[in-house]
């Protein structure tokens, strides 16, 4: 796997969460609640569908990540996907020929979520991350592990969870984005 | 025009419609400022430090606020063009009881204390300037006073977007919410139930 530059890697995905934050603020927390109910028009998630969704993962996440982060000035500044962590984010992010994907159970948004809640809820939680990318310029992304939500026997490398955590993100508020 | 000189020409406008200053006055007070460039979130200045700058907003929403245990007051927001910093802590150098935190990308001049303090001794159109300027905010201040003492919450919530309709786009409603006092989720149905 090639090797990359920590603020290269942290520089992309604080201005990727900043552009998601940029949606929640400029226009979905100034839609009715008409509108973030709406369900897409091939019946798929509404917008308080998909920010559920992705909420439901920051309640693991950024817990997880703020208790695996050890800063330390001195600490490797470049950083290596492993293979199984080039994978993930690979699967999540968005583009030519991205395959539907089944929610799992825990994830699965109920059909009528608080939407205001929601929102409000995924505006925390990406300042609470924006906050975890600025400490993690100090944290060694590569030897950093954290376990994924699926199973705390698979660890991850840091650099590899940001990556396909924001990227994850990244898919939903675009397909939220759809529904306006 | 290059971003500097564009960005101290709305500085000028700005102390011009405070109180004109003399050329040589200008030259002085044009001199002592720096571009500045902060992320969204980021903390510029802290309680318990003394202001080190005075800042000239020229992008972005930031905030002084003040931190009880865990509840915060949202006490003043600075945008464009107007100045920003923890102003008694700057004027009096004694240490803030407030922070100084941008709420969206930000893009500031920003002049140090020293400098700023310095030039106020010995020029007394820039003191003046500067006079009507926090003059103006006072009145400012004590109309906010006025409005939270008096005013329902549906008042202060259309107050708010009168006085500054742009902001519901620019920063997370919880701010807005926390500025004039109320529930973040009574500031959603007010979102819903009033029409501007």
């Amino acid at each position: 796997m090639k090797t990359i530059k920590r603020t290269a890697l942290l520089d992309q995905l604080e201005s990727e969460v900043e552009s998601h934050l940029q949606s929640a603020i400029s226009v979905f927390q100034n839609v009715s609640d008409t509108l973030l109910q709406q369900q897409s028009a091939q019946n798929g998630w509404s917008i308080a569908q998909c920010l559920w969704h992705i909420n439901s993962y920051g309640h693991y996440y950024l817990p997880a990540i703020a208790h695996a982060m050890k800063p330390d000035a001195a600490s490797r500044d470049t950083f290596t996907s492993s293979w199984l962590g080039a994978y993930f984010t690979r699967l999540m992010k968005p583009g030519e020929g991205m395959k539907k994907m089944k929610a799992f159970k825990d994830h699965t948004p109920p059909l009528q979520p608080d939407g205001r809640a929601e929102v409000a809820e995924f505006i925390r939680q990406q300042e609470v991350l924006l906050g975890l990318l600025r400490q993690a310029r100090q944290v060694d992304l590569t030897r950093t592990k954290v376990a994924i939500s699926l199973s705390r026997w698979i660890k991850l490398r840091l650099g590899d969870v940001f990556q396909f955590y924001v990227a994850h993100q990244g898919r939903h508020v675009a397909q939220a984005m759809r529904n306006v | 025009m290059s971003e500097m000189s564009s960005s101290l020409l709305l500085l000028r406008n700005l102390t011009t419609t405070f109180h004109p200053l003399s050329e040589m006055e200008w030259q002085a007070f044009s001199k002592i400022w720096q571009p500045f460039r902060a992320k969204r979130k980021e903390v510029l200045t802290l309680a318990g430090e003394t202001e080190r700058y005075l800042y000239f907003v020229l992008e972005g929403v930031q905030r002084v606020f003040f931190e009880h245990q865990t509840r915060e007051a949202t006490l003043v927001f600075t945008y464009s063009p107007s100045f920003g910093g923890v102003f008694d802590s700057l004027m009096q150098q004694k240490p803030s009881r407030f922070f100084y935190e941008t709420l969206s990308p930000s893009f500031f001049l920003r002049a140090p204390a020293t400098d700023f303090l310095q030039l106020l001794e010995g020029n007394p159109g820039i003191e003046k300037m500067v006079r009507k300027g926090l003059t103006y905010t006072l009145a400012g201040m004590m109309e906010r006073m006025v409005e939270w003492e008096c005013f329902s919450s549906e008042e202060r919530f259309r107050k708010l977007l009168q006085r500054s309709p742009h902001i519901l786009q620019l920063v997370p409603h919880k701010y807005l919410a926390n500025y004039i006092g109320i529930d973040p989720t009574n500031f959603s149905k007010l979102m819903n139930s009033v029409r501007i």
